[in-house]
């Protein structure tokens, strides 16, 4: 074996994350100014009734551009703002007569939330925009969807537009607002204004703030601050109220330095990902025993002690395998999959970063070794151990020496841990490494499945599912043919598209048979689900979002303790017709075209809940430990 | 490596009615004063960034309103406050003389883990008005009270003229300065699976 060409080049340096990134500093000088006011004497900051009966509905309305004498409170501080080394920023919550908060230009156009605001293979690019936007800015007004983290002392720490800085006095504004409501012991949930929703959520000393005028439901914006805040917690595990509890002026920013894009990442995958809303994950469809294959590979790495193994591809799963008696819950996999895709770091080079599951222990940090194997897909496997975390960079050296020499990955896939355990001892690179040392152990099977997976079919068979797609509502066949006859149901299919008799009768509406345009189906048992892909006419990013949005309230209203639990919903407005079945074993959600017979669009329900049972070996993980939570 | 962190400052200003905390401010930021007095309802919030000794802060200034009714905001409001400016008109006695509850106020309320030392900021404002001869609180009485509370920086100020304002507010950022905490590593527990037990790190030290 030739061990001198094998020093790694300097840009696979190892990365640890959280990976402050220092943000570029921006000399001008600014001034955002808020005004928390009372008009008549009445405090229309503490007007209050109730909402549902549990927290407190604030009616503010904060109001446009105003600077100009008919407004002292503002008048006073209104400075030109583009002057040479100042801007300035004015705006009043609950003032008295005013016109609501602003226009928003259009519901699907204009100023969406989030630009461009599409699917996520599509144009959507990474990380924070609008840094210039403050809260004076018409731009930042007229953004549908902000997302603001704060903390109990008014001190911003994440907003979704602009620089949190800039808008350290809208962010004092509402912290001024949550203590108002807070002294009168009760607590904010939501402030409705005209078109807008404000809604709180409170943990602790960490204050998230979602204002939309999406007319999403409260409850599925309340979900997204949970999941804003679990993603914090991933990045910082809740040990961070203790530092707020030792010093309330704590400034957590510069723990969480360089994960701006982390949290816009997650904002937008409300817009595209149902695991959001539906807790529960998606498999990528594989062939059964392409699955247990991997499955396998996986097992073999956990037995050595990992906690979680997982093989993703973006945010689907391909296999996943936990410790025993550990699961993984479907929301902590959705946050650590969008930490992971949205951070850069991980995709350049071998890394390992400390990370937290919220779900399943919010108060420790685990570890996390990722490994991609190519542009979509990854490998990530969690430890408890943080000595492991020192060892990587010679592992990670023995790793590159292995994939560069084809006869040592031969040695490996067949001599197993013996031979890494021969290369990390008698490579010159590397400090001498103890191989009964149960880390060295643990990062030799790591690196043996890696490159079991590198030299096993799997990889290019998850290469081909990608392009090929999942289900679609074209294939949905007429008649449930017999579960036994075909092994690989989903690609047969395809060929049966081409079948005349299909043909003619999906040319009834566009889109699949019968008018069905797309369906959701959630397997309870398994916490997975599963989307059929979008076709015409659902195509543009836009008619998805809607058509996400439409299952949300669906979602939502089908789990309302208040009146529930409903079995069945059909719903017909100008866009859809939309059907929602819930029993004890799946949740299947289905959209036709607005002209569709309800008697047609349930039958061609239970076809489809015939066809994912046929298929559901190839789109779900089978046998995972169960996800009892 | 860039320079430093930015840092956010709270500062809460504090003081009776009609002293000037609302002009003040307005001058600080927006280099403008108006004769009009229009009373701060609730709490005004502004910010500025200011460079100081290659630093970037960013002060996020709590105005308050100085009627009793307002006191209601309470400790939620003072929370984690950086630094507290405490301002009084050299032409009244009486809000001279309530400085000291203002102070005590901000110290039950806020609850500093370090009371002795928590950095306050005097400002004895109207120093212009009718050239001085209306004054009735001396340059001297004010310090030798500042002297008494662990010497509190004292700045005479004109909001009107801007006289002295931008000081006072360096002042602040100085103070802030002084007492930034160490910064040290962040250390969260890690889950020892093996025992079962969650082995308590040494905690976060911030
Ligand atoms: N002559 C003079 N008048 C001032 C000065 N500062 C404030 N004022 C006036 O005093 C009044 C009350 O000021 P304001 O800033 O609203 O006081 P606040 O209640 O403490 O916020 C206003 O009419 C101001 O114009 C100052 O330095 N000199
Ligand atoms: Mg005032």
């Amino acid at each position: 074996m030739s061990t001198s060409s094998s020093s790694p080049s300097s840009d696979e340096e190892l990365i640890f994350n959280p990976n402050p990134i220092p943000k570029p500093i921006d000399d001008e000088l600014t001034l955002a100014s808020l005004t928390l006011t009372e008009s008549n004497g009445n405090g229309s900051v503490g007007e209050s009734d109730r909402y549902g009966g549990a927290g407190v509905v604030l009616e503010a309305e904060r109001e446009g551009e105003r600077e100009g004498p008919s407004s002292p409170s503002s008048s006073g501080y209104a400075g030109e703002r583009g002057s040479s080394s100042e801007g300035t920023s004015n705006s009043r919550i609950g003032d008295e007569d005013d016109d609501g908060i602003q226009e928003v230009i259009n519901d699907h156009d204009g100023f969406v939330d989030g630009v461009g605001d599409s699917s996520p293979s599509a144009s959507w690019v990474p990380g924070k925009r609008h840094v210039d936007e403050d809260d004076a800015s018409i731009s930042w007004r007229k953004r549908k969807k902000h997302f603001f983290i704060l903390s109990h002392s008014g001190k911003p720490i994440y907003s979704r537009y602009g620089d949190e800085h800039k808008l350290a006095g809208f962010s004092a504004t509402l912290q001024a607002i949550i203590s108002f409501v807070e002294n009168g012991k009760d607590r904010i949930k939501l402030v409705r204004a005209g078109k807008h929703q404000v809604v709180f959520l409170i943990k602790g000393p960490i204050y998230l703030v979602c204002i939309s005028c999406t007319e999403e439901p409260y409850e599925s914006l309340r979900g997204q601050l949970e999941l804003l805040y679990g993603q914090m917690i991933l990045i910082l595990t809740k040990s961070i109220n203790r530092c707020f509890e030792k010093n309330p002026k704590f400034d957590m920013t510069p723990l969480l330095g360089g994960t701006d894009v982390v949290f816009s990442s997650l904002i937008h995958s409300f817009n595209w990902n149902p695991a959001t809303f539906l807790h529960a994950y998606t498999c990528l469809p594989l062939a059964y025993a392409t699955r247990q294959a991997a499955g396998a590979v996986l097992q073999d790495v956990a037995d050595s002690g990992v906690l979680f193994a997982l093989l993703m591809c973006k945010c689907k799963v391909v296999s996943l395998v936990g410790a025993q008696k550990a699961s993984l819950h479907p929301d902590d996999m959705l946050l650590l999959s969008n930490f992971v895709m949205s951070s850069e770091s991980f995709r350049t080079s071998e890394s390992f970063s400390p990370i937290c599951l919220p779900r399943y222990n919010p108060t420790a940090f685990l570890y996390a070794y990722v490994h991609y194997f190519d542009a979509d897909t990854y490998l990530m496997l969690l430890t408890t151990s943080s000595d492991a975390f020192y060892h990587l960079k010679d592992c990670r050296v023995c790793f590159i020496l292995i994939q560069r020499n084809n006869n040592l990955a031969f040695d490996v896939t067949n001599k197993g841990s013996s031979c890494v355990a021969t290369v990390v001892r008698y490579h010159s690179c590397f400090q001498p490494l103890d191989p009964a040392n149960t880390t060295v152990q643990l990062w030799i099977q790591w690196l043996v499945a890696t490159v079991v997976l590198l030299r096993s079919n799997v990889l290019s068979e998850v290469q081909r599912s990608m392009l090929e797609g999942g289900m679609r509502v074209e294939d949905l066949p007429v008649d449930p043919l017999p579960r036994s006859s075909m092994p690989h149901r989903l690609s047969q299919q395809r060929i049966l598209t081409q079948s005349p008799e299909i043909f003619s009768e999906s040319i009834v509406g566009i889109g699949g048979p019968t008018g069905l345009w797309h369906f959701i189906y959630r397997s309870i048992y398994l916490d997975q689900y599963v989307s059929s892909d979008f076709s015409p006419p659902i195509s543009s990013p836009q008619q998805q979002k809607r058509l996400y949005r439409a299952y949300q309230k669906l979602y939502c209203s089908m789990h309302d303790k208040g009146i529930g639990p409903h079995k069945t919903q059909f719903r017909r407005d100008e866009n859809y017709v939309l059907l929602c079945w819930v029993t004890q074993d799946f949740e299947l959600y289905a959209a036709f075209d607005p002209l569709a017979d309800k008697a047609v669009a349930i039958k061609t329900c239970n076809r489809v809940c015939q066809w994912v049972k046929d298929v559901e070996n190839e789109i779900f993980l089978q046998g995972a430990s169960p996800f009892s939570w | 490596m860039a320079s430093r962190r930015r840092m956010l400052l709270k500062v809460i200003i504090l003081g009776d009615s009609g002293v000037g905390k609302t002009s003040l401010m307005n001058q600080y930021v927006n280099r403008k004063f108006s004769n009009q007095y229009k009373a701060t309802i609730g709490a005004d919030f502004l910010t500025k960034e200011v460079q100081f000794e290659d630093r970037l802060f960013t002060l996020q200034i709590w105005d308050t309103a100085g009627q009793e009714r307002f006191q209601s905001l309470g400790v939620a409001f003072y929370r984690g406050a950086d630094c507290c400016v405490l301002v009084y008109d050299v032409n009244v006695m009486k809000s001279f003389d309530n400085l000291n509850n203002w102070r005590e106020e901000f110290l039950i309320q806020a609850s500093p883990s370090d009371p002795e030392n928590f950095p306050f900021v005097v400002l004895g404002n109207k120093t212009d008005v009718d050239g001085g001869n209306s004054r009735v609180v001396s340059e001297k009485k004010a310090k030798a009270w500042c002297a008494s509370k662990g010497n509190i920086p004292y700045f005479e100020t004109s909001a009107k003229e801007g006289f002295n304002v931008e000081a006072a507010f360096e002042c602040i950022a100085k103070n802030a300065l002084k007492n930034e905490p160490q910064e040290e590593d962040y250390l969260p527990d890690t889950i020892d699976v093996g025992g079962g037990q969650q082995q308590r790190s040494s905690g976060c030290e911030c």
